[in-house]
């Protein structure tokens, strides 16, 4: 989401000038105990290169300055890397800044020598352009081994007018012993610098995601100084698996704001409806849209056959989110300044995904229907947090129009998007959506799993040498259908050719030969889209008197889904979904078939189902396989069972066809 | 060390230098010759945002057709290199791009790059939209940007950056500038080879009286330069086709195929020859007292020997010091792309690039009484070329003469020049055991950059008996199809280095993920226990992987018949394609792995088939297998030898022939029947 985005900017609302002393006087370093100089590892993390024995980062308003340290402990090769160290700063002019100062760092070997770091930091240009330049101090700590502990620590100065608020990442990639987060805030009155102007802030809130126990208390000191402490202990690296939900936003943290609201809810309220009506500024719908609208639908058409138009139009327009943005300099070369409104959107046929979906929901109203936009956390990347105060959480705008007098979701702005559907990203997500006169936190419908849809069928005729050739036809509708369509949007038809030859060379048996035929509904976003595909090679292993041929060709290198025993985080499935396979050998005379894989059919608690049916005559065998994926979400503990499941279909899988050789002439490939 | 580089240069420069960049350079250019060559070379600016005429011709150019796989395509690539009289260069370059496909609107994305020595001194992007419209590009549209965040290198390398508008699918994007050049250097090479075809590209050079010059040409014949007059020379390289490997399997670096030309300049009879030895004379003065030992560093060296009295053991110990002891983390400004920090202060820090731990090994070996020379390298085979003698190359590593009449038969990488021998070792190679060459580098060619008797030297292949996989397993099956048994598994070499890295340094989870995914590609249900890892470290010594294994299902049932796949563990088929094929064969590294698994049959079972031995042996490479039955046991025994590390286009038939033989013996069951 590009536009309307509310920004927590802070300003001095006194205006007040606040000079550091620059006379703070140096920090003490932590002696190490013996345990710390002699620990060879962390039980809780076998083999880790190097955990954090503690860390801290103190912020204090009136100085304008956060000091961070950080104690780590080097466990193996790869954790002397935690030694080099680069810490960058900007300077955006008014717009503020900060710079590292005070940078100070030591090693000390297990056997307590200790090298302090005496060098000086080397300044490196990140990026320099009008109005901005970001820069990194770097440096390497010295004489770092495996066991020694480093140590370093720095500060952050912020401009004098600006106040920020500390977010804290308590957890990161490295085991935490302990660490410790204290924010020494300001009691100056600041106002908040947004897109609706300036507004007076009238305290201080958080988002905390904490482990069991831990919270984060405000105190007052005798002077009246408020702080905010936490400290934490034995805190875990961030986990790392396959199949892992979008934790990226839920990773153990506390982000502090200076609040213009009391509650979340009132947050919600009250900056939704600015962004309401900001985005119903920006959609009308104003003068052109309708006549674009008029010349359209017919009076005659009902909502839906005017939704469907209008949805055609809009999908035809220039996504420039999957082509380019054009600059400053390009639109106005083509009589274009900044886009105000969907009638420039319209007028310039041309829009980024959000303002494409703005302007379908510009040309619904106009059409007489009801429409509104929502803003979703796009579930591919994160999870939508209504504590955080933050309309940064939210990515993307899609579509909700009332047709025949139901609420209907639609994808506008994710080109070749089916009408009526939403991409997976934007399916079963969170966000925040406009309502009549405001706006309300809701969540997207999801998408059924018979919506996606993978069909693989392969026509192949057998020589005497267990050679095959033929054809095989790939169909996908749902969110398959869309992923393949992006990666055309994003490149071009040879690149798909490529692509979707890759994608079968890695279904295949290895070494089969492969050609990218013809490629159909590329653009039909409403049909399903198909690829046919000549190949021709060996499918089989010989053994001399017999051929063993994967029943189902487009499994034959499957691997294990889900290869480890143990799992720490829960399961989660980008989309729900069928597989249909139909895999068709024809065998030549001199071939006879001596088995086929048995009848199969699994399920997994009413979420996930699989079948196998073979079927042969005297001259073919014809293998299908169907396998439904109805729920995306698994809790931990039912990982073990879902295994199972997985373990058992894809060990019947691996199942072949048996075929013998029936007469002398015949040798099967590779004797 | 910031020694070259391993793509190919996108506008035809090469700036890279020893550890990540390349070269060019020159002298302050004085004001004078400094408005001359401006008034000289200064663009035919249009007013508004019209482009000038020479961008409007080269766009106007009616193209060849391409493969459609190409991207983009170099219209006009012209590249002028004035030298002043006081040596100092600047580059001049116009160029004109047209995009072809999505893909390449990269190619609207400008980078011009310069360092402290360096200057540019005008830059104008322009361009034409697919629908025709021109555009002009302001300073303030341009950025600034350093050489990136969060790798181990501090370089003072910097791009001037700019988005040219209309980058999109017919659209074309012209830039010109003017670089004031590195003041001390004396070649500059002209890529004019790269990944995008180029229609009309021209290389000119400009040299001051009393100036001569020498080229030098790799990958490509030698070409004539058309004499301007007035000390100025062109040559031409026109309807150059792109060196594309993008979907080539076993393809050789680009770089090693790329055509270019280094043209060496300077005063008549001072550093014009385009030998090593003039390379050698260039870079001495920048290694002078650099590897000198001082007496800490000395100390050090003679404690790291203490009680050793073998060439081969002291080296080893000063070696395995450098390598394991000195982190890398590159600290590179200016010059110092080239030039090593002193062995004292690398001593001091512990921590250095390439060449600065390849200086540093020589300062201690001559501390213990060994010579040591630095030797210049690519790290992708094949792009020095000892025919083309320039600094082209992007890493450093140590050439340590071995002793007259010392034989150990712990010598395997070594070469002989001028009668001496040279034991080869990269210390900054963390994984690679002392006394061999990890195989990247194996059958390139290496510079011993000695001065006056700097020479190039083809680097060995080593033996394939020192790059091993060595699997045996001991199974027992079960008539219900269930696997059981252990596994051991050794390597030794380069093919063990990523387990050695995995289980030095790795914490528990990647251990795991290492097992389960490499098993994965054998098993679908497995459960792996008892892992035990040993030698990790050790580099001379095999890496070691024992494990126990169950895998459910491993025999399939088909009724009365159980089928049984003897090769139970480990793929070695090559990658192939159906292609024709063109460039060389690049096979990676010489090795030998063998493969020997017994497997106990089920009671009741008797072998009705087992799949036929297979044995090829094509030259470069051998394979060969077989299957018996002894008793009730299955044995299973293979074995798989690489011999040479490239081999030429017209033998890739046999290749392909390999690749079938091993996916075919490796898929191949044997067939037990029920009694």
């Amino acid at each position: 989401m590009k536009r309307s985005v509310h920004r927590l900017f802070l300003v001095s609302f006194s205006a007040l000038v606040l000079v550091s002393t620059g006379l703070r006087a140096r920090a003490q370093w932590t002696p190490p105990t013996e345990e710390e100089l002699k620990m060879t590892a962390q039980p809780e993390v076998p083999g880790a290169a190097a955990v954090y024995l503690f860390r801290e980062e103190i912020t204090d308003d009136q100085l304008h300055v956060w000091t961070k340290y950080a104690r780590i402990k080097v466990l193996t090769e790869r954790g002397k890397d935690y030694a080099n160290i680069e810490l960058h700063q900007y300077d955006a002019g008014d717009n503020g800044g900060y710079s590292v100062s005070d940078i100070q760092g030591r090693t000390i070997h297990p056997d307590g020598t200790i090298i302090p770091f005496t060098g000086k930091p080397y300044q490196k240009v990140i990026e320099k352009s009008q109005g901005y330049k970001e820069t990194a101090k770097v440096f390497t700590l010295p004489d770092v081994e495996v066991g020694s502990i480093i140590e370093f620590r720095y500060s952050l100065r912020y401009d004098d007018n600006m106040y920020i608020p500390p977010d804290w990442f308590v957890q990161s990639e490295l085991y935490t012993r302990k660490a410790h987060y204290l924010w020494k805030p300001t009691d100056k009155q600041l106002v908040s610098k947004g897109e609706h102007g300036e507004e007076l802030t009238s305290g201080i809130a958080w988002a905390p995601i904490l482990p069991e126990g831990y919270t984060v208390k405000p105190q007052h000191m005798a002077d009246g100084q408020q702080l905010f402490e936490l400290t934490v202990h034995d805190i875990k690296p961030t986990p790392d698996e396959e199949f892992m939900p979008p934790f990226k936003s839920l990773t153990y943290r506390v982000m502090f704001y200076y609040a213009t609201y009391r509650s979340t809810d009132e947050y919600w309220k009250s900056e939704g409806k600015k962004w309401a009506k900001d985005a119903d500024k920006f959609i009308g719908p104003n003068g052109k849209v309708k006549e674009a609208v008029a010349a359209l639908v017919a009076p005659t058409d009902t909502e839906e056959q005017k939704l469907r138009k209008i949805y055609a139009a809009v999908m035809k327009l220039d996504n420039s989110s999957y082509s380019r943005a054009q600059s400053a300099q390009e639109e106005k070369a083509q009589g274009f300044g900044p886009a105000k409104s969907t009638d420039d959107i319209w007028t310039r046929k041309r829009g980024d995904d959000d303002e494409i979906a703005e302007l379908f929901v510009a040309m619904a109203r106009a059409a007489g229907m009801k429409g509104y936009v929502m803003a979703v956390t796009n579930r591919d990347r994160d999870v939508f947090v209504p504590n955080y105060m933050s309309f940064s959480q939210l990515n993307d705008l899609i579509a909700i129009v009332t047709v025949g007098g139901k609420e209907q979701y639609f994808d506008p702005g994710m080109r070749y998007c089916p009408y009526g559907h939403l991409a997976w990203k934007h399916s079963d997500a969170n966000g925040l959506r406009q309502t009549d006169g405001g706006s309300a936190l809701a969540q997207t419908p999801d998408e059924p799993y018979t919506n996606s849809r993978t069909q693989r069928v392969a026509d192949l005729k057998m020589d005497d040498h267990g050679e095959v050739t033929g054809t095989v036809r790939m169909t996908w509708t749902g969110a398959p259908a869309l992923s393949w369509r992006t990666r055309y949007l994003l490149g071009d038809q040879t690149g798909l050719q490529r692509d979707l030859h890759d994608s079968v060379e890695n279904l295949l048996p290895a070494g089969m030969d492969i050609e990218t035929g013809a490629i159909t509904n590329l653009d039909d976003y409403e049909q399903p889209l198909s690829a046919v595909f000549q190949v021709k090679g060996a499918v089989g292993s010989p053994t001399g008197k017999r051929l063993l041929v994967p029943a189902d060709i487009f499994v034959a290198n499957e691997k294990p889904t889900f290869p480890h025993d143990k799992r720490e985080t829960p399961i989660f499935f980008n989309y729900a979904n069928i597989v249909q396979d139909a895999t068709r050998y024809t065998f030549p005379a001199s071939l006879t078939l001596e088995s086929s894989p048995a009848k199969d059919e699994e399920l997994y608690q009413g979420f996930a189902a699989y079948k196998l049916d073979p079927a042969a005559t005297p001259t073919s065998i014809t293998t299908q396989r169907r396998f439904e994926l109805g729920t995306i979400f698994y809790k931990t503990d039912e990982y073990p069972n879902l295994r199972n499941f997985y373990k058992k279909f894809e060990t019947k899988d691996q199942e072949p066809a048996v075929l013998k050789v029936a007469t002398a002439s015949a040798t099967p490939a590779g004797e | 060390m910031n020694f070259g580089g391993h793509s190919l240069c996108r506008d035809g420069d090469r700036e890279k230098r020893f550890g990540g960049r390349v070269c060019p350079g020159g002298k302050t250019l004085g004001v004078i010759a400094a408005l001359l060559l401006i008034s000289a070379t200064s663009p035919a600016f249009a007013k508004g945002d019209s482009v000038p005429d020479w961008v409007q011709d080269a766009a106007a150019q009616k193209l060849p057709t391409y493969p459609p796989e190409t991207n983009a395509v170099v219209l006009l690539d012209q590249r002028t290199y004035t030298v002043d009289a006081e040596g100092r260069a600047v580059k001049h370059v116009r160029r004109v791009v047209k995009i072809l496909r999505p893909q390449g609107r990269d190619e609207g994305v400008i980078h011009v790059d310069y360092d402290k020595d360096m200057k540019i001194l005008s830059m104008n992007v322009w361009s034409i939209a697919p629908d025709g419209h021109e555009y002009a590009m302001k300073d303030k549209d341009f950025t600034d940007e350093g050489f990136g965040s969060g790798d181990l290198v501090f370089a003072d390398d910097r791009f001037r950056v700019a988005h040219a508008p209309g980058s999109d699918p017919g659209g074309v994007i012209a830039y010109e500038y003017e670089r004031r050049e590195r003041p001390y250097m004396n070649e500059v090479t002209w890529d004019f080879q790269g990944e995008l075809p180029h229609l009309n590209q021209s290389f000119t050079l400009e040299l001051p009286a009393g100036y001569t010059f020498n080229t030098v040409w790799a990958h490509h014949a030698e070409g004539a330069p058309i004499d301007l007059e007035n000390r100025r020379w062109r040559w031409e390289m026109n309807n150059m086709p792109a060196v594309d490997l993008e979907h080539v399997p076993l393809s050789p670096s680009p770089a090693s195929l790329a055509g270019r030309m280094t043209v060496h300049y300077g005063p008549s009879g001072l550093g014009t020859a385009s030998t090593w030895q003039s390379i050698g004379q260039w870079y001495a003065p920048l290694i002078k007292d650099r590897m000198e030992a001082a007496p800490d560093l000395a100390a050090k060296a003679q404690q790291l020997t203490a009680g050793k009295t073998d060439f081969y053991d002291k080296a080893e110990a000063i070696g395995e010091f450098v390598q394991k002891h000195v982190r890398y983390f590159a600290i590179e400004m200016g010059i110092g792309g080239y030039q090593p920090h002193s062995a004292e202060d690398v001593f001091h820090h512990l921590y250095g690039d390439c060449k600065d731990k390849a200086t540093l090994t020589g300062a201690m070996l001559s501390a213990v009484g060994i010579h040591a020379e630095l030797m210049m390298v690519d790290s992708e085979r094949g792009v020095v070329d000892p025919a083309a003698p320039s600094l082209v190359g992007n890493h450093m590593i140590a050439a340590i003469e071995v002793p007259s009449g010392y034989e150990s038969s712990r010598l395997h990488s070594i070469v002989t020049i001028r009668g001496k021998r040279y034991l080869i070792f990269d210390p900054t190679s963390e994984l690679t055991p002392f006394g061999q060459l990890e195989h990247d580098l194996q059958g390139g060619y290496g510079i011993l950059m000695d001065g006056a008797d700097t020479q190039a030297v083809l680097l060995p292949v080593l033996d394939p008996a020192l790059n091993t996989i060595r699997r045996t397993a001991i199974f027992k099956l079960a008539s219900d199809g269930v696997l059981s048994g252990t596994v051991s598994e050794k390597r030794f070499g380069d093919v063990s280095e990523y387990r050695r890295e995995i289980f030095a340094a790795g914490d528990a989870k990647e251990q795991r993920d290492l097992i389960d995914h490499a098993l994965q590609h054998d098993f679908t249900t497995f459960n792996a226990t008892d892992v035990k890892a040993a030698n990790a470290d050790s580099l001379n010594q095999d890496f070691t992987l024992s494990y126990g294994i169950t895998a459910d299902n491993y025999a399939r049932s088909m009724g009365a018949l159980l089928m049984v796949r003897p090769r139970v563990l480990g793929s070695l088929a090559p990658d192939t394609d159906h292609k024709a094929r063109t460039v060389p064969i690049d096979l990676g590294e010489t090795m030998q792995a063998t493969d020997e698994y017994s497997i106990e049959l089920p009671a009741g079972y008797a072998v009705d088939e087992v799949p036929d031995p297979v044995k090829l042996d094509v030259g470069f490479a051998e394979y060969e297998s077989t299957t018996d039955v002894k008793g009730n046991t299955l044995h299973y025994k293979r074995s798989y030898t690489i011999r040479q590390v490239t081999v030429p286009a017209n033998r890739y038939a046999d290749v392909q022939k390999l690749a079938s033989a091993i996916t075919a013996d490796e898929q191949s069951r044997a067939v037990l029947k029920r009694q």
